[in-house]
């Protein structure tokens, strides 16, 4: 009697737990129908036991549940006999969801057979919650951390870019500052040593003025010899500072209006004999040049220099050619010369000859007094300090072109004279407040790293989209894989033995129709001539202002 | 990696006639673990896992190929060739039932006989043609959406069960080499590619011999739609199995394999 007493409390204890335990439990039977279900689940679901009984589990589940329940929970049940913390949310009877946490095992009898599934269900409401915040928060935390990672990557490249052109400025500053020091220190010696020859040179003829009067005889000859000789050489050293006068800009100029023109014809039976006759001289001469104001002496020793030089980088013959032409220098192209240069209008003379060339290290010392490259006693190397320094004490640019190899071209730059001319309509005499921008593709190929830049921004300001390449090969690689390109800009002579000819020609080949502009700092005369490009394409001389690169650009891609 | 090893493909069975075994969206080849037995006296079972499930290779995922069941019938028809298989028994379960479908259209050659497990050409209603799916297109839409916005509770819970689990090795050790493994991104991706697919067009012009199974309660393919397929393949038999569930080749697995037994 107390045995029954303790087995029926027992049993009622169970069934106290089974029922409100502080989770969910429910019996399926092998069909899947739920056979037992506690009350602690029917409440949180809000359904009564009759309601459930009979019923599927997957009844109980939204859409995504039952498709996910069916697809993955049922096999991996059947295949493993159990699965753990599953997370699902069940649809109550007013169609409230419940987030839940499942585990299942499967019971069998000995024969193998289901009995039945036993599901047990954790309220997962305040976990399912705490987890989208968790999850929300990560999402944040990762977004933050690669908007941060973006700022760095793109910090760095700025810092890169800002310490690249810090670099550039200093360079183009040490050098000014270099050709300063240079011209003056050669200039405060030249002036001394001027005034050191004067007396020399005073004090030899006198010698020579004064021997005549008061001697006679061999001793006397002796001597007049000596001080001729003495004399001769005071000339050469007093021409020799001259020169080192030219390129410390301390020389005394006498600056008058000239017709380029007319200076360079009336030279061209001397600079002929200067060049020999293996060299070809060929004179072209810009139509309605404008007058340059500078000293007419000190042009035309400049340009005997240039010929001197040229002639000396082909000794085996070739061809030097002159060029006229006006120009206009903008506020870009001034801005990214070292120099102190006025923009405005300008008159170009450009020398380019067909000889060996020169490599970057060279160019970059070439305007240095004393720096030469001609064997010793063949060349004073102040050649073209005196162009450089005439050039710059008349307030005009210089600016040299050359490939090893290939040849070089000078380009002097001299103010157009404004006094005698009557004044030109502004929008003739600056096309570079002209604006030609477009927003077609344009594929530049330089391999000079400042140059690319400045045209890629010069292009890029006028609304141009630029694919900048440094050689042949990567402008073919850009040319394959961006379909959109409709100008090929690209540089005549180019390193790792494609230039640009043969670039334009592959390029056109595998896109007929491409537009193409080529650039050189050879003058167009002396490279067509050369047999580098055929003499119809189209061509844009260095250094070129924005204004005419934009206007030249927007041509071609117009035709 | 050739291609059995980006499927994972296993060989056996004594037969001469091949008979090709795919899985469906949420398991992997273990699918056929309780069927595939039954067959190997009288033929060479073939079975693999879809690239992204089980043991395929993982980096073979191009979610542009996969975007579509014609990425995953390509597969077949790949490993199929390499496998020298012609005139065989193509059984897909649940999408892969239409996957080979797709499958036998490209290469009529592959299979005489196909057995489709719960196969459905359109899950999503189409009342215009009064076709029914099962589901309506706003309840797909929520099953996609739950899978895209939720990483915690899907595939938190299943990353134990599908991935292995760091925090608790001895789970995921247990778990990661036994079944319906696949990778949780993979599997947003198919589940698209499957409910979003609407092949009714491609049941057309499919005249190998078939046999659709289609088991009594079937929230994922409705007895309606194992009819339509029934209806619309000229040379097909349509069994309705007294399983329920979606899955009769495990819940129910003598009574599938009488059925193909039958059939083959």
């Amino acid at each position: 009697m107390e045995q029954e007493s303790r087995s029926a409390d027992l049993e009622e204890d169970l069934a106290d737990l089974f029922e409100n335990a502080p989770c969910g439990y429910l019996s399926m039977q092998p069909d899947g129908r739920i056979g037992k279900i506690n009350q602690t689940l029917a409440t949180w679901l809000g359904f009564s036991h009759e309601d459930l009984l009979g019923r599927r589990f997957q009844d109980l589940l939204n859409v995504a549940g039952k498709i996910y329940f069916e697809t993955h929970f049922a096999p991996l049940l059947r295949l493993q006999g159990f699965f753990n913390e599953v997370a699902l949310d069940l649809v109550g009877a007013g169609g409230e969801v419940v987030p839940v946490l499942v585990n299942a095992v499967e019971r069998r009898d000995p024969a193998g057979e289901v009995r039945f599934i036993r599901i047990t269900v954790f309220n997962a409401s305040d976990r399912r919650r705490y987890e989208r915040e968790l999850l929300e928060a990560r999402r944040a935390a990762e977004a933050a951390s690669l908007e941060l990672r973006e700022l760095n990557l793109t910090l760095e490249a700025r810092i890169d870019e800002a310490i690249e052109k810090r670099m550039q400025a200093e360079e183009a500053v040490r050098q000014l500052q270099k050709m300063e020091a240079v011209g003056q220190l050669t200039g405060g010696i030249a002036h001394d040593f001027n005034n050191l020859l004067t007396v020399i040179m005073g004090s030899l003829e006198a010698i020579e003025r004064q021997t005549k009067e008061a001697a006679s005889g061999p001793a006397a000859q002796r001597i007049q010899r000596a001080a001729a000789m003495a004399a001769h050489s005071a000339e050469r050293a007093a021409t020799l500072t001259a020169r080192l006068l030219a390129f410390s800009r301390r020389q005394s100029l006498t600056p008058r209006a000239i017709d380029a023109n007319r200076l360079v014809a009336g030279l061209a039976d001397l600079l002929q004999r200067t060049l020999g006759e293996t060299v070809v001289l060929e004179t072209v001469a810009g139509v309605g040049l404008w007058r340059i104001f500078a000293d007419p002496g000190e042009l035309e020793n400049a340009m005997v220099n240039l010929a001197v030089n040229a002639r000396d980088a082909m000794p085996s013959g070739g061809r030097l050619t002159i060029e006229t032409n006006n120009a206009y220098l903008d506020e870009a192209y001034v801005d990214s010369i070292p120099e102190p240069v006025s923009a405005g209008q300008y008159v170009q003379i450009a020398v380019s000859d067909t000889g060996a060339g020169m490599d970057e290290d060279t160019l970059s010392r070439v305007f240095e007094p004393f720096f030469t490259t001609k064997p010793v006693g063949k060349g004073t190397g102040l050649g073209l300090s005196q162009v450089y320094g005439f050039v710059r004490q008349s307030d005009g640019h210089v600016r040299i072109y050359s490939e090893p190899g290939i040849g070089t071209t000078v380009k002097i730059y001299l103010p157009r004279d404004r006094a005698n001319e009557a004044a030109t309509p502004e929008s003739e005499a600056a096309p570079g407040l002209r604006a030609h921008g477009g927003d077609e593709t344009i594929l530049l190929v330089e391999d000079h790293d400042d140059l690319r830049v400045y045209s890629s921004g010069v292009l890029s300001d006028l609304g141009y989209r630029v694919l900048p390449a440094p050689h042949g090969r990567a402008a073919l690689e850009l040319l394959d894989a961006e379909p959109d390109i409709d100008l090929l800009f690209t540089d005549v002579v180019l390193p790792e033995g494609m230039d640009g000819r043969r670039l334009a020609s592959e390029a056109i080949r595998r896109r007929p129709g491409l537009k193409v502009l080529f650039t050189t700092g050879y003058t167009r005369n002396a490279i067509v001539h050369n047999g580098r490009l055929d003499p119809d394409v189209d061509l844009i001389g260095k250094p070129f202002t924005s204004a005419d690169l934009g206007a030249k650009v927007r041509e071609v891609l117009d035709r | 990696m050739t291609v059995r090893q980006r499927h994972n493909v296993k060989v056996s069975g004594a037969g001469s006639r091949a008979m090709v075994l795919a899985h469906g969206f949420g398991c992997d080849q273990n699918m056929w673990r309780l069927v595939a037995p039954a067959f190997e006296a009288d033929f060479r079972v073939i079975v693999f896992d879809h690239v992204g499930a089980g043991g395929s290779d993982l980096s073979a995922y191009d979610p542009q190929k996969y975007a579509s069941l014609e990425g995953y019938a390509a597969d077949v028809v790949e490993i199929c060739r390499d496998l020298g298989v012609r005139h065989g028994v193509f059984v897909g379960h649940s999408v892969s039932a239409m996957i080979g479908v797709l499958a036998a259209k490209r290469a009529p050659e592959l299979f005489d006989d196909l057995v489709l497990v719960g196969p459905s050409p359109r899950y999503i209603d189409d009342h215009d043609h009064d076709y029914v799916g099962g589901f309506s297109e706003a309840q797909i839409h929520e099953l996609l959406d739950f899978l895209d916005s939720n990483h915690m509770g899907w595939s938190q819970a299943m990353a134990p069960v599908i991935m292995g689990n760091s925090d608790r090795p001895e789970l995921g050790e247990e778990l990661t080499n036994s079944f319906c493994r696949m990778d949780p991104e993979i599997t947003k991706r198919f589940a698209r590619a499957t409910f979003l697919a609407d092949n009714r067009e491609d049941l057309d012009g499919v005249h190998t011999r078939a046999l659709i199974l289609q088991c009594s309660e079937d929230v994922i393919a409705p007895r309606a739609v194992g009819e339509y397929v029934h209806a619309r393949l000229p040379n097909s038999e349509l069994v309705i199995l007294n399983a329920t569930g979606h899955c009769p080749n495990l819940s129910a697995p003598e009574e599938t394999v009488a059925a193909i037994r039958a059939f083959v």
